[in-house]
């Protein structure tokens, strides 16, 4: 019990037993002591009354008849009143802040419930996909934003992909989409403007495309002329090797062109469609073929198993192929082993070319796939690479929705991983006969 | 959270059996609006495998038709809705028809885009086609858009905006007829052109159509074949 809850009680007491005993000199204590008893109740009534009417006017100035215990709830009510007030004032003060500040961000956010609901969304939102704040909240984002890609994203289990869709507002601009999840089933979709960088990496494309194509045609001239001259008799000795070394540039020469042609194809190409079923154990062995009877090269084991197949154009899958097993003997010792295996599960599909070679260090895998990366500039150049041949593997498989997974141990070998999803895997139904 | 304030029942069930039409509509029209922004690329960019792959999957768009015209009629047996719900109903099976013609409108643009694709090309690389394809374009966007907010006053601007669409047509045709006097052999170039505007003509005229049927299921008028508002005063 408080300090002041303690004087209260007392003092009606006091009071109390003060009436009772002025009635008492009188010879009628009870009535003394009702008469105290009304008194100290009329005088609380009028304190509760006054209380209740500050209250209700919010005018505390009212609170006349504050004394002892009721002076004190009121001051601690005002207290806490004032603190709340405060509090929701910062609250506001805030939230004005936070929606300045998204509606300051450049890129779109809107925020979605469970049922892909718009709650709010921030001003970029509103200028990059149309999005109309008022009108449009507690409709559905995917009856605003159509695009089918975005409708199945949004519908999509996993929605940690990034995609991009023409943008509904300006035409040829295009939009940038990602979904984030948190919260209870709640989402954010995070809209940016990649028109820019989509322009540019056209422009790239189309300007390798272009100049590859231009410089073919000089080159084949340059070629035929020193074919020619190799095979005139007349030369003088001389020049043999300086024309023999440029007809082997020349043909170097052509070879990345058509590499980088063929780059740039599967770079502005979709998906890959195809129909065909391929029968990846066959080009394993005519990749192994290839190599036959070859002296100074690594010992090639194919491994067969699964005998399921693969959706896919088979000269891509060739591309794949022939470009893993080439990297794989040129960085293989002749005493070394290089394993081509095709293996199947219930998770796809693995084309696996594992080496007993050099291997890589760490550090350069992630790199590996660059356009004309090379981890030892000068030896590589002279084993013959283009320097795209892990490039254009990567795009092919990016076709197929699969993945290139390196892994490399140091001075023990490298294993070149091409996982492909299950949808591409066509596993051949058991024959009758057996 | 009902947007549309059209679906308010005591039955949740019938709540989302309508909400989940509507969806299915509005993905349908996206659909259709992919399609023939695919098409139109295909013209402009001459690139016929894009335009082979744009008539290969109208299917798409008419299994959607199948489906919601199915749904459609299992609501009217089961739940048999009146006023605003029965608009709603009576629009989109009108709405889906006009979406399935766009299909299939964007199917004959895509062929022809094959088509032309192995043809010479234009100087102007089909610009006008562009123009009008765009323009196209954008009322269907504009008119499902009004669909999926219930917009009026965005109805009637699509319903506008499709005399200036019919302008360009016949622009187009004139433009056609000029090329062939002045060289038979642009004929059968300038007679494939001819029906993709005619297509993209007609392409416009549904969206319209689905304008319409927006303002019947808000304001329960008809307004087909009646005289157009003028554009309200903006105060711009």
């Amino acid at each position: 019990m408080s300090d002041a809850a303690r004087k209260f009680l007392l003092g009606i007491v006091l009071f109390l037993i003060a009436g009772a005993l002025v009635g008492g000199i009188y010879g009628y204590a009870v009535i003394g002591l009702m008469v105290a008893a009304l008194l100290a109740l009329v005088w609380q009534v009028r304190q509760l009354l006054s209380f209740d009417r500050a209250l209700r006017t919010g005018n505390f100035d009212d609170f006349r008849y504050g004394d002892g215990i009721w002076e004190q709830l009121f001051s601690r009510f005002r207290y806490e009143n004032d603190k709340s007030q405060r509090r929701k004032q910062e609250y506001r003060r805030l939230l004005k802040e936070i929606r300045k500040s998204t509606n300051a961000m450049p890129d779109g956010a809107v925020i979605l419930n469970a049922d892909n609901e718009i709650i709010t969304c921030n001003r970029a939102a509103k200028g990059l996909a149309g999005l109309k704040r008022k009108k449009d909240l507690g409709q559905r984002v995917d009856n605003i934003l159509r695009d089918p890609e975005l409708v199945g994203l949004l519908h999509a289990k996993d929605q940690s992909a990034s995609i991009e869709i023409p943008s509904p507002v300006v035409d040829g601009n295009w939009l940038n989409c990602r979904v984030v999840r948190y919260g209870a089933d709640q989402k954010l979709l995070l809209l940016r403007d990649v028109t820019e960088r989509i322009q540019l990496s056209k422009m790239r494309r189309d300007f390798v495309a272009n100049a590859s194509h231009e410089l073919r045609s000089p080159l084949t001239v340059i070629s035929g002329y020193l074919d020619a001259l190799s095979d005139d008799d007349q030369m003088p000795s001389t020049w043999a090797k300086p024309v023999s070394q440029m007809r082997v540039q020349g043909k170097r020469m052509r070879h990345i062109l058509g590499e980088l042609l063929e780059l740039s194809r599967l770079e502005s190409a979709g998906k890959a469609e195809s129909d065909q079923t391929v029968d990846v154990v066959d080009l394993l062995n005519k990749a192994k073929q290839a190599y036959e009877g070859h002296a100074q090269v690594a010992s090639i084991v194919v491994r067969e198993e699964s005998s399921a197949g693969l959706n896919s154009i088979p000269a891509e899958i060739e591309t794949v192929i022939v470009n893993l097993l080439s990297n794989a003997v040129r960085f293989t010792p002749n005493d070394g082993e290089i394993t081509l295996a095709w293996r199947s599960g219930a998770d796809g599909a693995d084309l696996v070319v594992s080496d007993t070679g050099e291997g890589i260090d760490p550090e350069f895998i992630p790199r590996l796939t660059e356009r004309f990366f090379r981890i030892d500039k000068g030896r590589s150049r002279e084993a013959g690479g283009t320097g795209l041949g892990l490039a254009i593997v990567k795009h092919v498989l990016a076709r197929h929705n699969a993945e290139l997974l390196i892994s490399s141990e140091p001075g023990e070998g490298s294993e070149f991983r091409c996982h492909f999803p299950a949808e591409r895997v066509v596993v051949s139904p058991p024959s009758l006969l057996s | 959270m009902e947007a549309s304030g059209l679906t308010d029942h005591i039955s949740r069930r019938f709540n989302k059996d309508i909400e989940d039409l509507r969806n299915n509509v509005l993905t349908m029209g996206g659909l259709v609006e992919s399609q023939l922004s695919l098409a139109i690329t295909a013209i402009v960019t001459g690139d016929s495998a894009l335009g082979l792959q744009v008539a290969e999957d109208d299917y798409k768009v008419n299994n959607l038709e199948v489906n919601i015209d199915e749904e459609c009629g299992r609501i009217l047996a089961t739940r048999a809705p009146a006023a605003g719900d029965l608009r709603l109903i009576v629009a989109i099976i009108k709405t889906i028809t006009d979406l399935e013609r766009i299909g299939d409108e964007a199917e004959k643009i895509g062929f022809l885009a094959s088509k032309l694709a192995a043809m010479d090309r234009p100087s102007d690389s089909y610009r006008e086609l562009k123009t009008l394809g765009q323009h196209v374009a954008h009322m269907v966007r504009d008119a499902m858009n009004a669909f999926a907010r219930l917009d009026v006053e965005d109805a009637w601007e699509v319903v506008r905006e499709d005399e200036r669409v019919d302008e360009e047509y016949e622009a187009i045709q004139r433009q056609g007829i000029t090329h062939m006097m002045e060289d038979p052999r642009s004929i059968k170039r300038v007679m494939n052109v001819t029906w993709c505007a005619r297509s993209l003509e007609r392409i416009g005229d549904h969206a319209k159509n689905i304008c319409e049927y927006v303002i019947y299921m808000v304001q329960g008028r008809d307004v087909r074949h009646t005289a157009i508002p003028d554009a309200p005063e903006t105060d711009s």
